[in-house]
């Protein structure tokens, strides 16, 4: 072959491995277009700081669980726990974990800490017994639904009031809500260079092939599913500051608003291929569905229906790109 | 003789899931009497019927590999569009009969075709799915309750034929005719062969899209056909009524033996599942244990049978 021919193939075959990370894009595509929508129609939704503030704090949560949500399905697993725990760590801030005043760290580590505990039994079970991640948080789900309605039978209680007020306002000037977003997508310049990323990445992509080249699959998939968990304790936290009151069923919504708002970041759900930033993104254009949908003067119960049929699109898009990358790499 | 104990060792996980029943069973009886009362076992194996009738699409989609998440959607959808639509009246429900299950065929074939041709992952399809139902069914009821089932249901469902319940009757036949179809049949060979190693089952020239579609549509309609009986069992219909069977019937499959990887498992399984879950939930009552317990105790058993399933499937 000619020294033309080769620098030709060489540059399509850079090009197709670049398409490859375009759905990590699309979600900040997906946040202009719906951002676009709203100003046009309804700019108050957005346009003034508190309010922004006030979507912000319904965002973060999200964020979080989609943060966690992220390890997961990039080793090729899923974490349907999440929506369980959330449960009930809305269930115990509101009931047993109240503690005012400074003693609210102590209800925040501990949370954390139920986090990482559920999140390493998950990932033991998963990684070590190599039961199946659908089953197996699909189980845990139920067994933690099951503890919070034991916490909380009915929706009510109240946290600490220094957590409420510890997590709304403005910190030197920017909205915390506003903070916590920032953080996540700097954390992810640092994470997206860490071993523990770039081996999970191995991990969802060829398992026996990341093993044979001395990736402790095991161990990392245990790390996965707790960094995941602890996230979703963290957005439990943030949630019950937000809405002030405990309800035992309140993680349920977020199982799907996470996998969705992972999706819409363009993470492969087939793993191997994904960034945490995208995911944050993909929470943000998530939650804007519905002032969309406010903004087009439809009842807000489109919103699920929307949410449900973007899921089922934006995978179809994510693997249109993939394949078309794949093919041009070849 | 010893093709018996080859039935039993291939049929090891439906025989242990049976002896379940039957040790639960004894335990219901032994702390009261009237658990062994006809009125009271019929009305508990009603429940589990209903549990049986999604298990069963539930079982299809999970021989191939994959899984139905939008089951509860389709069930509260049937029950829903049935009480609003059909006035009350036997005439009226036989006309909203073929719209609802249109529907249905409608939605298996999307999440069939979307499953097999579009490559999008069950979990992923049928969620979403479920999701895009819901939301049209909240537009549509206004997040209220419909209280008019057709009296020809409230019949059905109460209704007896030589003193057997015509529900149980109902659920003989189709656990007849699903194990008649996966033992017996080409089609049945085939689901097994596609949830076993798809890619074997195209060398031998199976049509493994064709064969992963069917599930979905089968599933989609068990769903229809269980709302129908939920509707006519509650009296009422609700855009959530159908979520406490999604995991009581991916949990019945589960204790049935079937594999979630698919090419294992059977519906008498499916069977022995569903009453066992069907016990569970009428035992704990009696320690006056609610909600809680039930869904630790689902959560637990699922743990334990999938556990167990993998020492069995690192065995053979």
């Amino acid at each position: 072959m000619s020294a033309a021919a080769d620098t030709g193939k060489a540059r399509r075959a850079g090009l197709g491995s670049r398409l490859r990370t375009v759905p990590l894009l699309m979600p900040y595509l997906y946040i202009a277009a719906f951002a676009i929508t709203i100003l046009a129609l309804q700019p108050a939704l957005i346009a003034s700081k508190d309010v922004l503030d006030g979507r912000l704090s319904l965002i973060v949560p999200l964020a979080l669980a989609a943060y966690g949500q992220t390890f997961v399905i990039v080793t090729r697993g899923i974490d349907l726990s999440l929506g369980g725990l959330m449960s009930l760590c809305s269930a115990l801030l509101c009931t047993h974990l109240n503690f005012a005043g400074p003693l609210v760290f102590v209800d925040i580590a501990a949370i954390l800490a139920l986090g990482a505990l559920v999140g390493f039994i998950n990932g033991a079970l998963i990684g070590y017994l190599r039961l199946e991640p659908f089953l197996v948080t699909l189980a845990t789900w139920t067994i933690l639904s099951g503890l919070a309605f034991a916490v909380l039978p009915i929706e009510g209680g109240a946290p600490a009031p220094s957590l409420i007020a510890g997590l709304s306002g403005d910190l030197l000037g920017i909205p915390k809500s506003g903070l916590v977003i920032l953080l996540l997508f700097a954390a992810w310049i640092w994470l997206r260079r860490t071993t523990f990323f770039t081996d999970l990445m191995a991990t969802g992509s060829d398992e026996h092939r990341a093993w044979l080249t001395g990736v402790f699959v095991r161990r990392r998939k245990i790390q996965a599913y707790v960094w995941s968990s602890t996230f979703a304790a963290a957005a439990s936290i943030w949630l019950t500051a937000q809405t002030a009151s405990g309800s035992p069923r309140i993680g349920d919504e977020y199982i799907l608003a996470s996998i969705v708002a992972v999706v819409l970041g363009g993470t492969s759900i087939f793993g191997g291929l994904g960034s945490a930033a995208s995911s944050v993104a993909g929470a943000i254009a998530f939650m804007l569905i519905p002032m969309v949908v406010y903004a087009l003067d439809l009842e807000s119960f489109w919103s699920i229906c929307i949410q449900g049929v973007v899921l089922v699109l934006a995978v179809v898009a994510n693997a249109i790109v993939q394949t078309i990358g794949a093919r041009r790499q070849s | 003789m010893s093709a018996f104990v080859e039935l039993a060792r291939r049929n090891m996980s439906v025989l242990i899931a049976w002896g379940i029943v039957l040790v639960l069973f004894a335990a219901g009886v032994a702390v009261s009497h009237n658990f062994a009362a006809p009125s009271y076992l019929r009305t508990l194996l009603i429940t589990a019927s209903f549990i049986g009738f999604v298990g069963f699409g539930q079982t299809l989609c999970i021989l191939t590999g994959g899984i139905d998440l939008s089951m509860p959607s389709v069930l509260a959808g049937s029950a829903v569009l049935t009480a609003y639509l059909a006035g009350g009246t036997t005439e009226g429900f036989v006309h909203t009969i073929p719209v609802i299950i249109s529907l249905a065929l409608v939605i298996g074939v999307i999440n069939g075709i979307a499953i097999a041709y579009a490559n999008v992952p069950p979990i992923i399809m049928t969620l979403g799915m479920n999701g895009a139902l819901q939301g049209l069914l909240l537009v549509y009821t206004n997040g209220g309750v419909a209280a008019q089932p057709p009296a020809a249901l409230n019949a059905f469902v109460s209704g007896s034929f030589f003193g057997v319940s015509l529900v149980l009757l109902t659920w003989l036949l189709v656990a007849a005719a699903a194990t008649l179809m996966l033992g017996w049949t080409t089609f049945g060979r085939r689901l097994y062969a596609v949830g076993t190693n798809p890619i074997a089952a195209a060398l031998a020239g199976i049509n493994v899209r064709r064969v992963v579609v069917i599930p979905y549509i089968v599933s989609a309609l068990s769903a229809a056909l269980t709302g129908w009986l939920v509707l006519g069992f509650l009296g009422q219909a609700f855009v959530n009524m159908g979520d406490e069977y999604l995991f009581s019937s991916a949990i019945a499959v589960a204790i049935g033996g079937a594999s979630i990887l698919g090419g294992r498992g059977n519906y008498i399984g499916t069977v022995a599942g569903a009453i066992v879950l069907a016990l569970v939930a009428a035992i704990l009552p009696m320690f006056s244990l609610g909600t809680a317990a039930l869904k630790v105790s689902y959560g637990l058993i699922l743990l334990a049978t999938v556990i167990i399933g993998r020492q069995q499937a690192a065995r053979t």
